[in-house]
């Protein structure tokens, strides 16, 4: 099991490093990226931007997973599960949003003082890590381990159900820049092979990144709930 | 025979705790009386700092909506603190459901904060002099924001009695989840004021967002429906 576990993370390491040097090589033919007039080299940012975007998804969604688990089985590590997907997925929201950020600033609000626009998909994201702010601060009001599972669970749950609302709602609100918006052409017309070569390879990268992060701090978490039980078991 | 039966003593809980909760209210005046000089504050503070007449009209609708939100904050706190305060908690959980509890609860609080609204909406036409074009679809937005708020909020309240420092945890709670209700019914007050001047008319446009309120609000109250118990109990 444990040999499992190494095994798929070297395999992640190796992958990401491919990723990054696919990312970052020019010169030659080989992975020449086109240059695209404003763009040039930016472009490059898809292979780290949107992938955090992916992740953070992935790990809303198993936080979400957990959550129920953690009110169906009321077990620690569900729990331990649940908070962790959270915190690692408001990693990436920060990450998805400080690289969009630069990059919008540079590119498309060039000459501009513009760091911060209102885009849907950025709003979207911000609103993200909000409710997550909310989240570890509801669970910094509750001190009982147990009560403090169920109802940070249902927290969590509660702010799912609405997530749909903001994915409907704000792009009918705002405009967006981004591609596959409404008069944008799609993402798939307007790049090109050799970065979608880099690209889909990126996302599965990084979100083996966020399992990685992911599974490490469980571990840490189960083990240090181990380690309290034994303490107290030498106290008594 | 016996469902009917069943149904109509559900209801009669769900009754009972709302109708327990309008009397304390009604005997000390508290909560509504001090929500109402609050809204009464903060529209005096608007019109100080913003002027008369010379707003937008969509500045207008978010500061309404901003003003409900704030007061829905500070009010619907309280929908469940009061049962730990008075420690009568124990005692609904043995003589209730929880469902029972959570309606007369989301019943309470939209009535609280109806009122509250519906005063806050008056003083800030009053005394900002906007014009509504279109009342009917004025109304019909503050009444749908107002259950939609309730909605989420109910859930929020009876989280946030569980916890130690309850008082700054509301809106950090809601307001983020209030997001697509606020932007909304924002759009919809908007049309109500411009109203007709809009080619296709007021109503038609605001449809969708009258459409989203409404599923917002069926959507939180199903979800607080299936996750209130997991508060309830211990």
């Amino acid at each position: 099991m444990r040999h499992k576990y190494k095994t798929v993370r070297l395999v992640i390491i190796i992958w990401m490093t491919l990723v990054l040097l696919g990312a970052f090589s020019f010169g030659g033919t080989w992975l020449n990226i086109p240059k695209v007039a404003m763009l040039e080299h930016t472009a490059r940012n898809l292979y780290f931007h949107v992938p955090m975007w992916f992740t953070m998804m992935a790990l809303t969604a198993l936080s979400a997973v957990h959550a129920i688990q953690c009110l169906r089985t009321n077990s620690p590590v569900s729990d331990i599960r649940s908070r962790t997907a959270a915190l690692i997925a408001v990693t990436f929201g920060i990450l998805g949003l400080a690289t969009g950020s630069v990059w919008a600033h540079y590119t498309w609000y060039e000459g501009t003082n513009i760091w911060w626009n209102f885009d849907p998909k950025q709003s979207m994201a911000a609103v993200q890590v909000l409710i997550y702010c909310a989240y570890f601060a509801l669970r910094s009001a509750l001190d009982d381990p147990r009560k403090r599972a169920r109802i940070a669970a249902v927290y969590n749950l509660f702010a799912f159900a609405t997530v749909p609302f903001l994915l409907y709602v704000l792009p009918r609100q705002l405009e967006s820049l981004h591609p596959g918006a409404e008069g944008n052409p799609a993402f798939s017309d307007i790049t090109d092979p050799i970065m979608r070569a880099v690209f889909y390879p990126a996302v599965l990268g990084f979100i083996g990144v966020g399992w990685l992060l992911y599974t490490q701090r469980v571990r840490l978490a189960c083990a240090l709930m181990t380690l309290r039980s034994i303490e107290e078991d030498n106290h008594f | 025979m016996m469902a009917s039966r069943k149904s109509s003593s559900w209801a009669n809980g769900a009754v009972g705790v709302l109708r327990k909760d309008l009397q304390l209210e009604l005997r000390n005046k508290s909560v509504l009386g001090t929500l109402i000089v609050f809204v009464l504050n903060t529209m005096f503070l608007i019109l100080v700092s913003a002027g008369r007449g010379d707003l937008e009209p969509r500045t207008e609708a978010a500061l309404l909506w901003i003003v409900i939100f704030f007061t829905a904050a500070l009010g619907l706190g309280r929908a469940f603190l009061s049962e730990k305060e008075q420690k009568t908690r124990l005692f609904l959980r043995i003589h209730t459901q929880p469902l029972m509890v959570y309606v007369g609860k989301l019943c309470y609080s939209f009535l609280t904060i109806l009122c509250a609204n519906v005063v806050s909406a008056c003083i800030f036409l009053l005394l900002l002099g906007v014009e509504v074009t279109l009342p009917g679809l004025f109304i019909l937005t503050l009444i749908l924001g107002t259950l939609g708020l309730a909605g989420a909020t109910t859930l929020l309240a009876a989280i946030i009695a569980r916890t130690t420092r309850s008082g700054i945890l509301l809106p950090v709670l809601m307001f983020p989840l209030l997001i697509p209700l606020l932007l909304a019914a924002v759009e919809s007050t908007f049309y109500s004021f411009v109203g007709q001047s809009f080619a296709e008319g007021g109503w038609a446009a605001s449809l969708g967002s009258l459409l989203t309120i409404t599923s917002f609000s069926s959507v939180v109250i199903v979800a607080s429906v299936l996750l209130f118990d997991y508060v309830w109990q211990d």
